[in-house]
C-alpha cells in the first residue's frame, strides 16, 4: 500500500514537471512576447528594447525556464512580468476565489446529484426517472455559456433578483462575493449534477440487480433496509472518482463560466496571462492546476481503496 | 442691518449649496486593456483613461462643438509665425492633495511627456515642442521647432493631463490631479472608487461617487448594464443596441467618432507602387454597402482621409464605387486580367474579417481576386501589420494634422502604407505655418483630396459609437468621451 502510494506520488510529480515544460514551450512558440502584447503597435525601437530588457526577455528560453524552475522548487513563484507584483499573492487570491466557487458548487451539487441519482436509479423508467433523466441530458449538452447567458437574462435582466456579473475585486473577503456568486454556482451545479447523477443512477441500477440484493429480498429484508445497508454503500463507490474529477475541473477548467460572469478565479487569470504573455503567471497557474489534478485523483483512488478492501490486494499493481 | 444681510446671504448660500450637494453613485466599466499593468499615469501605456479623464484636467479641452475650450489655461496666443505660444493659466486651482496649480506644474507635466527616456506614446502628439518655460507663476511659454497654427488642438489630447510638479514617481497609484473627482481607492482589476472633489473649479460635481469597474469581456459589460450593475457602457454594438432600445430602463446615445478601420496597401511594393493600381483597389469599394454590412449602418462614409466627420478641416469628398474605371486603370497599369491579393486580417478587431469578406465580393467585379488570410491576433501588430503587403488597420481618432503627421508623412513613425509624397509633405508644412483659419482649411482640404488621389490606404468609414445609458442618469453630454463634462452628470 505504502509502496504504491510513493510510486503514485512520484509519477504525479513527473506529470507536473512535464506539464510545466509543455506549457512553457507552448507559450514560447506563440507569436509575440510579453512586450509586444503590452505595447501593441508601439512595439518598436527604444520602447520595445527597454521593455524586453526590464523583463529579461533577451535571454534564451531554456535559460529562463531553468531559472524559473529552480526558484519554483524552492517555493518562489517569482514576480508577475506585467504588474510587478508577487505571483504567490496574485495567484493566492484567485485560487481562494476558485476554491470558494468550487466549494459552493460542490456543497450544493454533490448531495443533490447523489440524492437524485438514487431516486432515478430506484424508480427506474418511472415518470420521475424519465423527467429527471431528460433534464440531465439538457443540462449536460447545453454549453455552459448558453445556460449562463439564459440564467443571467432571466434572473438578472428580467426578474432582477440576482446580480448578473461579479464585480467584487479579486482580493475581497469571501463573504463579499454573495449574492453575486449565486448565478455562477447555479450554472456549475447544473452541469456537475447532471454528470454525477447519471453515474450514480447507473451504478444504483447495477447494484440493485446484483445477486446479493436478490438474496436479501428473498430473505425478507425490508426494502429500505436493503437500499441503505446493502445497495448504497456499493453504489456510491464509483461516484467518488467522478466527484474528484469534478473538483479538479472546478478549480482549473471553468474558464468559460469565469469569463461570462467576470468571476476573478484561476481560469480567467490564466486566459488573461496567456494573452499578456505573462509567462511566470501562466506557469504558476499551470503548476497549481496540474498539482490539483494529480492530488485529487490520488486521493480519490486512496478513498476508493479504503472503501473497497478488495482493491487493496487485488489491483495493487495497477496504480 | 449689515449683520442681518450677511446672515441672510450666508443662509441663502448654504441653501444653494445644499441643493447642489453631490449625491448618488455613477458606475461604469473599463476594458481592463492592460491588466495588471494598468496605471493612473495619464501618459503611460497602461493608463486607464476612464479614470484619468475624471480626475485630471488638461490646459485646453475639446468643447461640445469639438473646438478648443479653456480648461486650466484661460487664454492663449501665438507670435506672428506661430512658433511661440503663450498660455495664461487659471487662478485658484488646487490639486487633490491641496497644493496649488502653477506654471511650474505645466512645465513639469509637458517636459515629462517630452522626455525621450520615458518614450511615452503621447509624445508624438506634442513632439514639435522644443521648450516649455514659466514666464511667471501664471504664464507659460511654449516654443516649437516648426510653425504650428493649431497648437491648442494638440494640447487637447486626452493624455496631456496636468500633474503636480515632481509627482511623476507616485502618480501611477495616487492619481493626484485637478479634476472633478478624487481617487479614493484604485483597483484596476476590481472597482476603482472616485469621490466628488468639492473644490473643482467649475463647481462641485453632481454625483458624490463614481465607480469604475474592470470588466474585460464585452458581453459581460453589456450584461452588467442590462442587469443594472453599471449605468453606462460606451461600446455597444449595432446588434446589441436592440436589447436596450426596447426598454424604458435605458437610452442609447449615437455619437459619430473619427475612429477608422481600413485596409492598407503598401505603396512600396508591386503592384501597389503603381498609383493607378492603388486608385483601382480603393475605387472598387462600395462604402455605403460596407457601412451597412460591417457596421449595421452605424458608421459614416469616409473617402480614404483619416479626418473625423465633425472635424473643422474635414473635406467634403465623394468616392462612389466605379468598377469600370477600376478595370480600365488596372489594364492601363499592365494588369488587364486583374490582380490577386492576400488581405491579412485578425479577430483582434472583430469587424476586420467581415470587412475583408465584403470587400472581397465588391473587388471581384473588377477582377481583383482577394484572398482573405486570417492571421493570429497574437503578434498581429509586430508580425503582420506593416510587414505584409495588404493588412487591415484600425486607429482611434486624432486631430487631422496629427493623423497626417503620424501615419502619412514620409518619415512618419507609423507610416503603415510606406506612403512617400513630397507634395503632400509640403502641404502639411505649409498648413502648420498658415495662421489664417480659412486659408489653413483650404490647404488641409487639398491634402485630403490629394490622399484620395494617391494614397494606399482604403478608409471606407469612420465608426459611430453607441453609448448605452441607464435612465437613472441625466445630463450626460452626448459627445465623445473626450469632451464629456463628467461633473455635470446626476443620478436618481
Amino acid at each position: 500500500m505504502l509502496r504504491m502510494l510513493l510510486r503514485r506520488m512520484f509519477l504525479g510529480a513527473t506529470t507536473v514537471v512535464i506539464v510545466s515544460m509543455i506549457i512553457f514551450a507552448g507559450v514560447e512558440m506563440l507569436p509575440g512576447d510579453a512586450c509586444t502584447a503590452f505595447l501593441e503597435r508601439e512595439a518598436q525601437g527604444k520602447l520595445l528594447e527597454n521593455c524586453r530588457e526590464a523583463q529579461g526577455l533577451n535571454r534564451p528560453a531554456v535559460e529562463r525556464y531553468i531559472d524559473w524552475a529552480s526558484s519554483a522548487v524552492r517555493g518562489d513563484l517569482g514576480i508577475s512580468a506585467n504588474g510587478q507584483k508577487s505571483i504567490a499573492e496574485l495567484v493566492g487570491d484567485r485560487l481562494a476565489n476558485s476554491l470558494l466557487l468550487a466549494a459552493c458548487s460542490l456543497a450544493l451539487g454533490v448531495p443533490l446529484a447523489i440524492f437524485l441519482g438514487v431516486v432515478t436509479g430506484l424508480w427506474r423508467d418511472r415518470p420521475v426517472d424519465l423527467i429527471l433523466s431528460t433534464l440531465t441530458i439538457f443540462a449536460m449538452t447545453i454549453p455552459e455559456f448558453v445556460s449562463a447567458t439564459v440564467l443571467i437574462l432571466v434572473f438578472s435582466v428580467w426578474l432582477g433578483w440576482l446580480p448578473g456579473i461579479v464585480l467584487t475585486s479579486a482580493s475581497a473577503p469571501a463573504a463579499e462575493f454573495f449574492p453575486e456568486i449565486m448565478l455562477p454556482v447555479l450554472v456549475l451545479t447544473m452541469v456537475m449534477t447532471a454528470h454525477i447523477l447519471r453515474m450514480v443512477r447507473s451504478s444504483v441500477i447495477e447494484v440493485m440487480a446484483g445477486d446479493y440484493i436478490q438474496m436479501a429480498t428473498l430473505k425478507g429484508v425490508p426494502y429500505w433496509r436493503i437500499v441503505f445497508r446493502h445497495a448504497l454503500p456499493n453504489a456510491l463507490l464509483p461516484a467518488i472518482n467522478v466527484v474528484a474529477l469534478t473538483i479538479a475541473w472546478l478549480l482549473g477548467g471553468v474558464v468559460v463560466i469565469e469569463v461570462v460572469f467576470n468571476y476573478p478565479g484561476l481560469g480567467r487569470m490564466m486566459i488573461d496571462a496567456i494573452s499578456d504573455r505573462d509567462l511566470p503567471v501562466v506557469q504558476a497557474i499551470a503548476l497549481i492546476v496540474a498539482t490539483v489534478y494529480v492530488c485529487v485523483n490520488l486521493s480519490a483512488d486512496i478513498l476508493t481503496m479504503i472503501a473497497n478492501p478488495r482493491l487493496r490486494t487485488l489491483h495493487m499493481r495497477r496504480g | 442691518m449689515k449683520k442681518l444681510i450677511t446672515m441672510v446671504s450666508a443662509a441663502a448660500l448654504v441653501a444653494g449649496l445644499a441643493s447642489a450637494e453631490p449625491s448618488g453613485t455613477f458606475r461604469q466599466a473599463h476594458e481592463l486593456g492592460f491588466g495588471a499593468q494598468s496605471s493612473l499615469d495619464p501618459i503611460s501605456k497602461g493608463r486607464v483613461f476612464q479614470i484619468t479623464e475624471k480626475i485630471m484636467s488638461r490646459l485646453v479641452r475639446p468643447g461640445l462643438d469639438g473646438k478648443p475650450e479653456a480648461d486650466l489655461a484661460t487664454s492663449w496666443e501665438a507670435n506672428e509665425d506661430a512658433t511661440v505660444w503663450t498660455f495664461k493659466l487659471r487662478h485658484g486651482i488646487t490639486f487633490h492633495d491641496g497644493s496649488t496649480f502653477e506654471a511650474a506644474d505645466v512645465v513639469y507635466s509637458l517636459n515629462r511627456v517630452l522626455d525621450p527616456e520615458s518614450d511615452s506614446p503621447a509624445r508624438s502628439a506634442v513632439k514639435m515642442i522644443t521648450e516649455v518655460k514659466a514666464l511667471d507663476d501664471m504664464t507659460v511659454q511654449i516654443t516649437l521647432d516648426t510653425p504650428f497654427a493649431d497648437m491648442p488642438l494638440q494640447l487637447m489630447d486626452y493624455r496631456l493631463r496636468m500633474l503636480n510638479e515632481g509627482s511623476g514617481d507616485t502618480i501611477a497609484t495616487t492619481g493626484n490631479g485637478t479634476g472633478p473627482f478624487k481617487v479614493e481607492t484604485f483597483d484596476a482589476e476590481g472597482t476603482t472608487v472616485l469621490v466628488a472633489n468639492p473644490d473643482y473649479w467649475e463647481g462641485a460635481p453632481g454625483v458624490a461617487r463614481m465607480e469604475v469597474i474592470g470588466i474585460a469581456d464585452g458581453q459581460a459589460r453589456l450584461q452588467a448594464l442590462l442587469g443594472g450593475q453599471i449605468d453606462m457602457e460606451r461600446g455597444i454594438t449595432a446588434q446589441q443596441q436592440v436589447m436596450l432600445k426596447g426598454s424604458d430602463k435605458f437610452y442609447v446615445q449615437v455619437i459619430p467618432t473619427g475612429n477608422w478601420r481600413g485596409l492598407v496597401f503598401r505603396t512600396d511594393v508591386e503592384p501597389f507602387n503603381d498609383i493607378r493600381v492603388r486608385q483601382a483597389v480603393r475605387m472598387v469599394a462600395d462604402r455605403e454597402e460596407l457601412v451597412a454590412l460591417v457596421l449595421g449602418g452605424e458608421g459614416i462614409v469616409a473617402c480614404d482621409a483619416p479626418v473625423e466627420p465633425n472635424d473643422q478641416y474635414r473635406a467634403d469628398l465623394s468616392c462612389p464605387q466605379d468598377i469600370e474605371k477600376a478595370k480600365a486603370l488596372l489594364a492601363e497599369a499592365g494588369y488587364p486580367d486583374g490582380i490577386d491579393i492576400d488581405v491579412h486580417v485578425a479577430t483582434l478587431e472583430p469587424t476586420w474579417p467581415t470587412l475583408a469578406v465584403a470587400y472581397q465580393e465588391q473587388a471581384a467585379a473588377a477582377g481583383i481576386r482577394v484572398n482573405v488570410v486570417q492571421a493570429p491576433t497574437d503578434g498581429y501588430w509586430s508580425e503582420v501589420w506593416m510587414k505584409k503587403d495588404v493588412t487591415a488597420t484600425r486607429w482611434n481618432e486624432r486631430p487631422a494634422d496629427q493623423a497626417f503627421h503620424e501615419i502619412y508623412l514620409s518619415n512618419a513613425k507609423w507610416n503603415e502604407s510606406y506612403y512617400k509624397d513630397e507634395k503632400f509633405d509640403a502641404m502639411l508644412a505649409e498648413a502648420r505655418r498658415e495662421l489664417d483659419f480659412e486659408k489653413r482649411k483650404a490647404i488641409y482640404v487639398a491634402a485630403q483630396e490629394h490622399l484620395l488621389e494617391t494614397s494606399g490606404t482604403l478608409i471606407p468609414y469612420t465608426v459611430t459609437r453607441l453609448v448605452g445609458v441607464s435612465s437613472r442618469v441625466s445630463n450626460l453630454d452626448e459627445v465623445k468621451n473626450d469632451a464629456v463634462r463628467w461633473h455635470k452628470i446626476t443620478v436618481d
